[in-house]
């Protein structure tokens, strides 16, 4: 009996030591213990994606599938869907909410595909996915932040925090570490995104008992604010919250501080770009983001994405290419588990996902088909972004609520 | 029937027409014909678009919010677009061309404009109300947010935060059932059709092609020129309603965005490039347009130059479109009789 | 007070590029009687010229492809005048529809042909090239009005002349210019994925010309910044410079004169076509100088900037008066304000709205706006 145990135990060591050995390989995406390799796949499995990639949104759908290209390569690269598996994509453009009904349409009954990324904009979202449902296809949506979404039915997930379980946390936080009581609000009023945004902004605002002192809105390809901006500042509010993306953003920043103001800017998904570093210099100094992607975390995982983008397309990533390249690695960890092209079966494995280590932290699927990983609120300091309040010790955690209230 | 239509979809398939392609060709058609009407008497309006937000938004809100069935909900859309087009029409419909295009597209964009405001108008009256020192109504309006999943008013410590969601601007009002099948807005053209021959042989018809010669002659010829033009400008907005109702119906998602500008300069396209020398014509430029980018959708990222260069090509290189009766005869004509080719006074612009 | 002075200074350097924008979509309206709607993305093109040119990494491709582009441009001309248009000759005992297929195919086949042999001349030659190559701000604004002036006769050669020679009626040529704006932007977007990978770029913060940049000065409690000033001098000098060729030269006085009447014009010995090519030329290069002041101003470029400035381009020349170059002028500020102002008085969701229904009443009241002559052949 004591011989046994002292064989278990010198077992276990051995294990141990080869895990903690294996584990020093570079930090590579995928997780390849979970499932076995899969031995039963075609030598091509071909899934769907729908991207705005001409128009005006081809600004994230162009980076969208870029950063599934880059996941693709490397899922192929690394042989992740098994011995001579390629993974490919069909992508499909869609720059209306028909477009994306037809490239779903396209997608699920012409092509057969077993599962779907995208569509971009929510609006394309809610007009498409209820096909990929009625036919049993998984369609994971990697930028839609609308709140509904996953309503949709249980072949609906999506990958993307929804701006409600990002920017409570934002206003929160900064509120406490800042200590601003009053407020002034420019949005647009016209965008998708960015009047989730707003709304859920003013929600986070009232809760933590700040005062509004003014609202202003602009339209999608505005970029001159100064009259806004100027009847904002005039209340001489201690905070300045932005809900845009970051064309205009870097031009509201630029244009608030040449106008004298100095106090913080707080922006939520939509200004987590290197862009808005880069073009407004200086002036972004004290930018505040909640964003569901930290860029500059030391997450081996996103330091190691950053870089490979950046080899690749000489340009830095932004959190729309991110989590386009997750959502990629989602749905091939998905079929690998699967071990099949059998949408189904895809659609559970992606449920089950748990802890799944990416880019955007640890990753799992709740309930709902809604992400759970941590959001973070990140702060322009010297140049670059940072966590806020990082280097003080009692910080409020940001919540993780992935749920959402059910509205419109 | 069925299987006839089943049958029909798999052969457009193999050529990238799929079902909501072909409700997009139909719903294309219908908007044309309803441009065909104005430019048919000679008037440059663009102001469909806008109606159709109306015929939309007004169809969805019926059948979403008061239960209504699709059928009485669009001949509803298309009668408040009606009798909205009558005092917009009376104004604008004096200026001529150009004046008259901008007056109109001036009247989409604020159609859409205030779509995306619509909530916050009502939201900033009942603010005002609850500013106000009526009880009555202060009490009418907190007995309808007890009421009602579309207000909400929440007490905040120095103020008060109300929440109104009807047509909820850009976010789009969700989850709308699909209604409209294929065989409706084919049913829907075929009478428009029958009403548009009727239309071209009546006296009504023909005053209207008068108009679009010389307004002043028609009206020294007696024809009331205002009166013919405000009917043609209702019928126009009625039948663009009844696309919108339609079109509504369909996406699961409307949203103001979708009735823009360009929405505007796509339905001047279907009568430009189809032509509009008959009622054949816009329609056979609708269904073109539309199918032409998902027949390209191979060269994905190209449809937009493709759709492009087809538009600046057909408009250059056939002068009246692609649905030419002159043209056609004088092709057959040539074909079947050499020789006597020469066509009088052309003069070969390539 | 302060405020409404601030909001003031806000919109007369916002109309200053409106109206430069509109200026010439007026010019091409009064004098030609055409409406071209692809001239947003001839200010887009603009933006995106000057662009390449500001960007050291970039101007280097911008270079080589004006050194390969250029001659190549005159060769095809020579061909097309030459050979093409002659041989068409060959073709009269056919049926007109068959003459232009032929027509288009050849040129289609030829084009394409000088395309694939540029595109290899251009690779070949771009090792040659320096890594970075800075160009002068002024110079970039030279290489904009040019690339704008020459966008826009390409664009007279191809959209509409041949419907003018057969007589097409306006709607005609403004569908037209709807097709060939589509072209110019999709292209625009294949052009930004080249070169930036992305359909969305940034100018260089820190473009001074003549030596005034980006940085804001502060007047009291007012705030200024000098390179906008500089932008409203700009457009103001060629405004005047192009109010007095109109009216003081000879080149002017035969633009006015077409635009009054074009046969009449022909029959006094005015070469109209001359004139027509002049006209679109002068339009373009004020899109493209717009375009990259723009550019300067708002720093973000993308192919579909032209998208919200062609709206308000067409109101300012209605506001201003559909045939008058100085009602552009003032239609460009008086946009330019009332934006301004309805967001000033807490509008700001409803400004496009208001600036709508001012156009409007102005439509219904006095059509021919402030400073439009009354109803005439242009109307």
């Amino acid at each position: 009996m004591k011989y046994l145990r002292l064989l278990l135990t010198l077992c276990i060591i051995v294990l141990m030591a080869g895990v903690v050995v294996a584990q020093d390989d570079s930090m590579m995406m995928g997780d390849f213990e979970a499932c076995e390799a899969p031995a039963n796949l075609p030598d091509t499995v071909t899934i769907g994606a729908i991207f705005g990639l001409s128009g005006d949104i081809s600004v994230y759908g162009g980076v969208q599938q870029q950063g599934v290209d880059l996941a693709v390569q490397q899922i192929n690269d690394a042989g992740y869907l098994g011995e001579g598996v390629t993974l490919a994509v069909q992508y499909e453009d869609a720059v209306s909410a028909d477009d994306a009904i037809a490239a779903m349409t396209r997608l699920v009954e012409e092509s057969g595909v077993p599962a779907v990324l995208g569509p971009t904009l929510s609006t394309h979202a809610f007009a498409a996915d209820p096909i990929a449902q009625e036919n049993g296809v998984p369609v994971m949506g990697v930028s839609n932040t609308a709140s509904g979404i996953t309503d949709m039915g249980d072949f609906v997930f999506r990958n993307s925090l929804p701006e409600s379980s990002v920017i409570p946390g934002t206003i929160a936080q900064s509120a406490e570490i800042l200590g601003y009581t009053t407020v002034g609000v420019l949005y647009g009023d016209d965008d998708d995104f960015t009047l989730s945004g707003y709304e859920v902004f003013i929600d986070a605002l009232d809760a933590n008992g700040i005062e509004i002192l003014g609202e202003e809105t602009f339209a999608r390809g505005d970029l001159d604010f100064n009259a806004q901006l100027s009847n904002l500042l005039a209340q001489e509010p201690e905070a300045l919250i932005v809900s845009a993306l970051a064309a205009e953003g870097v031009q509201i920043i630029l244009q608030a501080r040449a106008l004298g103001y100095v106090g913080p800017i707080i922006g939520g998904n939509g200004l987590n770009s290197p862009a808005i570093i880069e073009n407004a210099g200086e002036a972004a100094e004290g930018v505040i983001v909640g964003a569901a992607w930290n860029s500059v975390s030391d997450n081996p995982l996103s330091v190691q994405f950053v870089a490979d983008f950046e080899a690749a397309y000489d340009a830095s990533p932004d959190q729309f290419a991110t989590q386009a390249y997750t959502g990629a690695w989602l749905m091939a960890t998905a079929i690998r588990c699967a071990d099949s092209v059998d949408p189904a079966a895809i659609r559970d494995e992606l449920a089950a996902i748990q802890d799944f280590p990416t880019p955007l932290g640890d990753f799992s699927f709740a309930e709902d088909r809604n992400p759970v990983h941590d959001p973070v609120v990140q702060v322009v300091e010297m140049g670059t972004f940072g966590v806020l309040g990082a280097d003080m010790d009692d910080m409020e955690e940001p919540e993780m609520d992935a749920t959402e209230e059910s509205d419109g | 029937m069925g299987a006839l239509y089943e049958a029909f979809l798999d052969l457009t398939a193999t050529v990238g027409i799929t079902e909501p392609v072909l409700h997009g060709m139909l719903i294309a058609a219908i908007l044309a014909i309803s441009i065909y009407l104005t430019l048919y008497t000679g008037m440059f309006t663009l102001a469909n678009a806008g109606f159709m937000a109306i015929g939309a938004y007004v169809s969805v809100l019926l059948t979403q919010q008061l239960g209504w069935g699709l059928f009485p909900a669009i001949l509803a859309a298309m009668i408040v677009a009606g009798l909205i087009a009558i005092p917009i029409g009376l104004p604008v419909l004096r200026l001529s061309d150009i004046y008259l295009a901008i007056a109109t597209i001036g009247f989409a964009e604020i159609v859409r404009i205030l779509l995306l405001n619509f909530d916050n108008i009502i939201k900033s009256i009942i603010e005002g109300i609850l500013a106000s020192d009526n009880e009555a109504l202060i009490n009418r309006v907190m007995t309808f947010d007890a009421n009602s999943e579309l207000l909400e008013i929440r007490q905040l410590t120095n103020s008060v935060r109300v929440r109104f969601e009807l047509i909820e601007g850009a976010r789009g009002i969700k989850n709308i059932p699909v209604l409209t099948e294929s065989w409706m807005l084919a049913l829907f053209i075929i009478i428009l059709i029958l009403f548009l021959i009727r239309l071209h042989r009546s006296r009504f018809g023909r005053a209207m092609a008068a108009i679009r010669q010389d307004e002043t002659v028609a009206s020294n010829m007696g024809i009331n020129v205002v009166y013919v033009k405000n009917v043609v400008f209702v019928m126009s907005a009625m039948i663009a309603a009844a696309a919108g109702g339609f079109e509504g119906h369909l996406n699961r998602i409307i949203e103001p965005g979708a009735f823009g500008f360009d929405r505007n300069v796509d339905i001047l396209a279907y009568a430009v490039l189809g032509g509009t020398q008959s009622i054949i014509g816009p329609i056979v430029g609708g269904l073109v347009l539309e199918a032409l980018p998902e027949v390209l959708r191979e060269v994905k990222q190209y449809r937009g130059l493709f759709t492009g260069i087809v538009l600046l090509g057909a408009i250059v290189y056939l002068p009246n479109g692609l649905v030419d009766p002159a043209g056609v005869k004088g092709l057959f004509g040539t074909l079947f009789s050499r020789g006597k080719s020469k066509r009088e006074g052309e003069v070969d612009a390539a | 007070m302060e405020l409404f002075l601030q909001q003031n200074i806000n919109a007369i350097s916002l109309g200053a590029i409106y109206a430069l924008f509109a200026l010439g979509y007026a010019m091409v309206f009064s004098i030609l009687g055409v409406l071209n709607l692809a001239h947003s993305a001839i200010f887009m093109w603009g933006a995106f010229v000057g662009l390449l040119a500001l960007d050291p990494e970039k101007a280097p491709l911008l270079i080589n492809f004006i050194l390969v582009g250029t001659p190549l441009t005159v060769i095809g001309m020579v061909v097309e005048y030459k050979f093409i248009q002659p041989g068409m000759n060959y073709t009269r005992s056919l049926h007109l529809a068959i003459q232009r297929l032929i027509a288009l195919i050849i040129r289609v086949i030829w084009i394409t042909i000088l395309a694939l042999i540029g595109q290899q001349i251009f690779i070949q030659l771009m090792p040659y090239f320096p890594e970075t190559l800075t160009i002068l701000p002024v110079v970039a604004l030279i290489f904009a009005s040019v690339a704008g002036g020459i966008l826009s006769i390409a664009l007279e050669f191809l959209a509409f002349r041949p419907l003018r020679e057969r007589k097409a009626d306006r709607l005609a040529q403004l569908i037209s210019s709807i097709g060939a704006a589509l072209i110019l932007v999709n292209i625009a977007q294949f052009a930004f994925q080249a070169v930036y990978g992305r359909t969305e770029a940034f100018y260089p913060r820190d473009v001074t010309i003549f030596g005034i940049g980006t940085d804001p000065i502060t007047l009291g409690a007012l705030t200024i910044t000098p390179i906008r000033l500089m932008i409203l001098a700009i457009a103001i000098i060629l405004m005047i410079v192009l109010q007095f060729m109109v009216q003081r030269t000879q080149v002017g006085q035969q633009m006015r004169a077409v635009a009054f009447n074009e046969k009449i014009a022909s029959l006094l010995g005015i070469d109209v076509s001359r004139i027509y090519i002049l006209t679109f030329f002068l339009a373009g290069a004020f899109a493209g100088i717009a375009g990259i002041l723009y550019g300067m101003t708002f720093l973000v470029t993308t192919p579909f900037i032209g998208e919200n400035i062609a709206l308000i381009g067409l109101t300012a020349i209605v506001l201003g008066g559909l045939g008058s170059i100085q009602g552009a002028l003032v239609g460009g500020f008086l946009v330019a304000l009332i934006q301004t102002y309805s967001v000033a008085f807490g509008g700001s969701s409803y400004r496009d709205a208001i600036v709508f229904v001012l156009l409007f009443i102005m439509l219904l009241i006095r059509p021919q706006g402030l400073f439009g002559q009354p109803e005439q052949k242009r109307a």
